[in-house]
């Protein structure tokens, strides 16, 4: 019977990170692709020169950060992966996400732009003092934001 | 080149898998695996055990033997009368190295062996029994655990198997413990197996001691009164067989080897 509850004490976490996970998960995709097609006009780019070129007015340097949590149910997922190799399928969507998100923060805070070029992510992982602790993964997306003198031509 | 705003129409950066895919199948495999190798370590420290020879076995006994406090003196008496009791089985269960008894002043009707040939009997079991047969019962499965060398079993797997854990998952990481309830399975199910074959032998022991068998499932029967209920699937949890199978499989014993009960001596108050 003690093992019983033992066995509660060691799925509870998991159970309850797989429904609160997944539920957020599913939240804040459909954010992203929503967001995503709002801001399609704005192309951000790795390159160093200018996409559509022009006299340019201003230019500015521009940031976007996001900060997920990993949750029980991944780091379940992930410990046994850990232990047989091959992809760790459930960080695959976490990293995907913040990515995704942290260029749509960096967006979101140049409205007007013309376009972002020099467009680079950092990933940093936040790792708990304490053993077992679940942890985090930061990433951060920096580029220069570039506003043409002239409007952009009709196409 | 001219550009173009458009978003990619799939994502293939994410596996669009059932998260819940591969959980289940990376943790029934690698359950299974550790049953396997719960099972084949278990059929390695047997092989070690069985083939230890007495004096090995005395000198281990030796080394875990916990040391025991002083006997309490209004306790002395009774202690006594169980140390007699216990000799008297000694050479129907075959052990030959004197085991020693002690009482323990608890309310709990139990009674264990620990290394190095000493039996505790909780006194809520004198309590609870009563027929001296009964509690000659009792005894002799413990007995049968020392014959059948079960603490050093037990130390073996116990020490191998935390070895094994500790050199492949890490020492107190995540993986150790979402595999835990496949090891625990694999410990209660061979536990429960001792546990039968002590009541076995211990069968055979009174049938030597008093020339018939009664008042052998007397202690289950009062704890079977005791526990109620309780639901079935516990019992694959539990290191010690249900009380109804225990009778049940005493009994099928007793019919199998034709051994009749008689009359039981009650217990002396």
């Amino acid at each position: 019977m003690e093992y019983l509850i033992l066995l509660a004490f060691w799925s509870a976490p998991v159970v309850l990170g797989y429904v609160f996970g997944r539920t957020a998960e599913a939240r804040h995709y459909r954010s992203i692709i929503a967001r995503e097609k709002e801001q399609l006009q704005l192309p951000a780019t790795s390159l160093k020169t200018l996409v559509r070129g022009g006299p340019v007015a201003r230019s500015e340097l521009v940031t976007g950060s996001v900060v997920i949590s990993v949750d029980y149910f991944k780091k379940a997922a992930s410990a046994l992966r850990a232990l047989v190799g091959g992809p760790v399928k459930s960080y695959e969507t976490l990293l995907d996400r913040a990515k995704r998100e942290a260029i749509l923060r960096l967006k979101e805070s140049c409205p007007g732009a013309d376009e972002i070029i020099n467009l680079r992510l950092e990933t940093l992982p936040l790792a708990g003092s304490q053993r077992n602790q679940v942890i985090g993964v930061e990433v951060l997306a920096y580029g220069t934001a570039i506003y043409y003198a002239a409007h952009a031509p009709e196409a | 080149m001219k550009y173009q705003a458009s978003l990619p129409e799939h994502n293939d950066n994410i596996s669009h898998e059932h998260p819940l895919k591969d959980f289940i199948l990376i943790l029934l495999g690698l359950s299974l695996a550790v049953l396997a190798g719960i099972w084949a370590l278990g059929l390695l420290v047997d092989r070690v055990v069985d083939g230890m020879s007495p004096g090995t076995e005395a000198r281990l006994t030796r080394l875990i033997a916990p040391s025991l406090p002083p006997t309490p003196e209004q306790a002395a008496p009774r202690e006594a009368w169980l140390q007699a009791q216990l000799d008297g089985l000694r050479q129907c269960a075959g052990v030959a190295s004197p085991v020693t008894v002690r009482l323990v002043a608890s309310k709990e009707a139990n009674a264990v062996v620990l290394p190095g040939g000493i039996v505790m009997v909780y006194a809520g079991l004198l309590g609870q029994l009563k027929s001296e047969n009964s509690l000659a019962f009792v005894l002799a499965h413990e007995l049968s655990h020392l014959v059948h060398r079960d603490h050093l079993r037990a130390l073996g797997r116990s020490l191998v198997v935390i070895a094994a854990a500790t050199v492949l998952t890490g020492d107190g990481s995540w993986a150790a413990s979402v595999l835990a309830p496949a090891q625990h399975l694999g410990e209660t199910r061979y536990s429960r197996e001792r546990e039968s074959q002590a009541d076995a032998k211990a069968l055979q022991i009174l049938q030597c001691r008093y020339g018939h068998v009664g008042g052998a499932t007397e202690f289950f029967e009062a704890l079977r009164k005791q526990d109620g209920d309780a639901p079935a699937f516990t019992h694959y949890l539990a290191s010690h067989p249900s009380m109804a199978e225990r009778i049940a499989a005493l009994q099928a014993a007793m019919r199998q080897a034709g051994l009749r009960s008689g009359q039981v001596q009650p217990l002396p108050r």
